[in-house]
């Protein structure tokens, strides 16, 4: 037996990994998870509205899931082909459009909107960390060259995202939280004021992990901290 | 045990019902979860895909265009035609760039082709605008055309082969994404690159100084004015470095070694500077051009606690900073508050005439009034004794050229810069309409209108727009 309970130990692990491979990833919750019969609050609200917006309603929107709620969803569900029940489930709030995406796992930096100044900061974290504040400034100063000049996109999320042009984009690391005390929002701010320790470069690598033969072609301008500055 | 023994042993446990169904049920779920992961991943891969043929076929649709308008331009016979058919020609340009930089082929490949959509816009753009000023093509923009017809011609047909190549399945974009998978290195995906590439060829003979617009070559490499007087070296480049902080705050300046091979228009010296009454790792970077020794930038990162001082003693501070310096009649323009710092940004004023073009950026900590930053890259590319000329019209002629309804509360003279790094002079007119804060700038020599700025006036700032 002591067989069976490796192998069911195994099973544990296994499973548990499984669930956990999909935390910090997307999913699609809804405001509320299920509402039916009974259902109280402002969830059921705001699908009263919407129900009754298109028709299907013509009760009050008080935020009670009665008889009436009930009997608008079944129809809403026999339109929209849904499994008719009367439950609002998943499928039913997906198709009114009042599901939301709510992320999982890792907690977010919040997000004041998505502005050029977060962007560059965000990429200023992912690529010059651990680099001297100088550095970093350097870091977004060759993202705004870059939008500057003709051989690249016009725009700093162009640039920033242009497929295979940063390391920490493609490996996801621009996402990762910004530290509320690390300085590159200041850096991204610097390079934003103008100030450009680089005097105008367009590139920058790391010589010991440098992967691309041609960059070592650019023309060095300046090693600032880890990084190589060239145009 | 054996291993034979093993097996045997582990058949026999096989045999038993309730461990047959656990090792089906556990493989079951492996499986299917592979299945999935798989499913996923390709799912994933696909949608990429069509990411990038989006890009690519609308790329090669603007591309098109851009060559259909540009051909359209040189039949024309009329201002209004060419002017029509060259602002969309600028437009489609803009947006088969956009689309390029979305290509998963890396930048040094395309540099060439994304510069040529650069140009062909901002070509047609500033040609627009001689349209609309009135003033026709000359024999040399029209050969200029021509010849940017040319290159759209042959650049359209090279998208069309890999196009074709694409469409019939012999290329595939993950095949030029995936750089890293070795099976395709050196086959496969050398193949796509070389396609690529062979585009970007045609474009390396094209002339990089064929027009005066904004992006153009000549831009870069612009010779700074300001920079005047002598050759300095390391050390006295080290003495105005401390003159600069003041000798008494300078605890010590480590020259920082340059690359030989620095070949911009400015050259340098930098230095890291550290302070008597700061910590040892509390360090400042400066830079000094060879040249005269000028500060160029100095960036001083240490933290500023709190707020003590407010905005008009920050702009005396910054004033009496630049006077001590040797940067007389600079005055403060507009200003930008954040995290307790105040960047003002000083112009250069010559006889009543604010030259705008001629600017120090100014950063205080309002903790102190400190200075932590100071930018002069536009003072010193653009600062010298101008010949400023007798403005041709007057006042109230300028003043005439405005919407009557707007309310003027101040004018005065300017100079400012020109998206073609060339300079206008002008009248400026501070004006509001419907509680918007404004800037007009008309030409003092010919009265056309030559800017609108819209001022936002926020807490934490004078910013224009």
């Amino acid at each position: 037996m002591r067989r069976l309970k490796i192998v069911i130990f195994l099973s544990l692990v296994f499973i548990v990994c499984f669930i956990s491979s999909f935390e910090g990833g997307l999913v699609i919750t809804s405001l509320s998870p299920v509402l039916s019969l009974g259902s109280t609050g402002k969830s059921v609200e705001e699908m009263q509205q919407r129900l009754k917006n298109w028709g299907y309603y013509d009760g009050d929107v008080n935020g009670i899931y009665d008889k009436n709620t009930f009997l608008a969803v079944l129809n809403f569900q026999k339109n929209y082909n849904i499994f008719a029940n009367g439950i609002a489930t998943r499928d039913t709030l997906d198709a009114m459009g009042l599901t939301t995406v709510v992320r999982s796992g890792a907690i977010y930096a919040e997000g004041k909107g998505v502005s050029d100044e977060q962007l560059l900061a965000r990429a200023i974290n992912g690529e010059a960390r651990g680099e001297p504040y100088e550095g970093q400034v350097a870091v977004g100063a060759v993202i705004l060259n870059r939008t500057r000049h003709p051989d690249f996109p016009k725009t700093i999320a162009g640039v920033i995202y242009q497929p295979g042009a940063f390391t920490a984009v493609s490996d996801g690391q621009i996402n990762i939280p910004i530290d509320p005390n690390s300085t590159v929002v200041k850096a991204a701010r610097d390079a934003l004021n103008g100030w450009d320790p680089t005097n105008g470069c367009l590139y920058y690598w790391n010589p010991a992990t440098a992967t691309s033969k041609w960059i070592w072609s650019r023309k060095i301008v300046k090693k600032i901290g880890k990084h190589y500055f060239g145009i | 045990m054996s291993i034979r023994g093993k097996l045997l042993d582990f058949k026999q446990r096989l045999q038993d019902r309730k461990m047959y169904s656990i090792v089906i049920v556990v493989i079951a779920a492996v499986a299917m979860w592979g299945i999935y992961q798989y499913k996923h991943a390709a799912h994933l891969r696909q949608e990429l895909d069509n990411q990038y043929n989006r890009a690519f076929y609308d790329m090669v649709g603007y591309v098109q265009n851009v060559d259909t308008l540009l051909i359209k331009a040189l039949i024309a016979s009329t201002t209004e035609g060419i002017a029509a058919n060259l602002q969309e020609a600028w437009r489609q340009a803009n947006l088969a760039q956009t689309n390029l930089g979305q290509l998963p082929v890396s930048q040094e490949v395309l540099a060439n082709t994304s510069k040529f959509l650069t140009q062909v816009g901002d070509f047609a753009y500033a040609l627009n605008r001689q349209n609309i000023a009135g003033k026709p093509l000359t024999d040399e923009q029209y050969k200029t055309l021509e010849k940017l017809h040319g290159f759209a011609v042959s650049l359209n047909k090279s998208l069309n082969e890999l196009q074709n190549q694409l469409a019939t399945g012999r290329l595939r974009w993950n095949e030029l994404a995936n750089k890293g998978t070795k099976l395709f290195s050196k086959t496969s995906a050398e193949m796509p690159k070389e396609q690529f590439e062979n585009i970007d060829k045609t474009f390396q003979e094209y002339p990089t100084l064929i027009y005066d617009g904004p992006f153009s070559d000549h831009m870069v490499t612009t010779e700074p004015k300001g920079i005047t007087g002598e050759e300095v070296n390391i050390e006295q480049a080290k003495q105005s470095v401390i003159k600069f902080f003041g000798a008494d705050k300078v605890k010590s300046v480590d020259y920082v070694e340059e690359h030989s091979d620095n070949t911009n228009t400015i050259k340098t010296y930098s230095y890291r500077v550290t302070f008597k009454n700061a910590p040892e790792d509390q360090t400042a970077n400066i830079e000094v051009t060879r040249k005269g020794g000028h500060v160029i930038w100095m960036l001083y990162n240490r933290p500023v606690q709190g707020e003590n001082i407010d905005m008009n003693k920050a702009k005396e501070a910054g004033k009496k900073f630049l006077e001590s310096r040797g940067y007389k009649n600079m005055v403060d323009t507009y200003y930008l508050k954040e995290d307790n710092t105040a960047i003002i940004n000083y112009a250069y004023k010559q006889d009543d005439v604010i030259i705008y073009p001629d600017l120090i950026k100014v950063k205080v900590a309002l903790d102190d009034g400190e200075i932590i930053g100071f930018e002069s890259k536009g003072y010193l590319s653009s600062h010298r004794k101008r010949e400023i000329p007798e403005p041709k019209i007057s006042m109230e002629e300028a003043r005439s050229k405005i919407n009557p309804k707007a309310k003027i509360l101040s004018s005065g003279l300017a100079i400012i810069p020109t998206e073609y790094k060339t300079e206008i002079f002008t009248y400026e007119f501070k004006g509001k309409l419907n509680n918007s804060d404004f800037l007009v700038y008309i030409n003092a020599e010919t009265g056309k209108e030559e800017n609108i700025l819209i001022i936002i006036d926020t807490p934490n700032g004078v910013l224009t727009m």
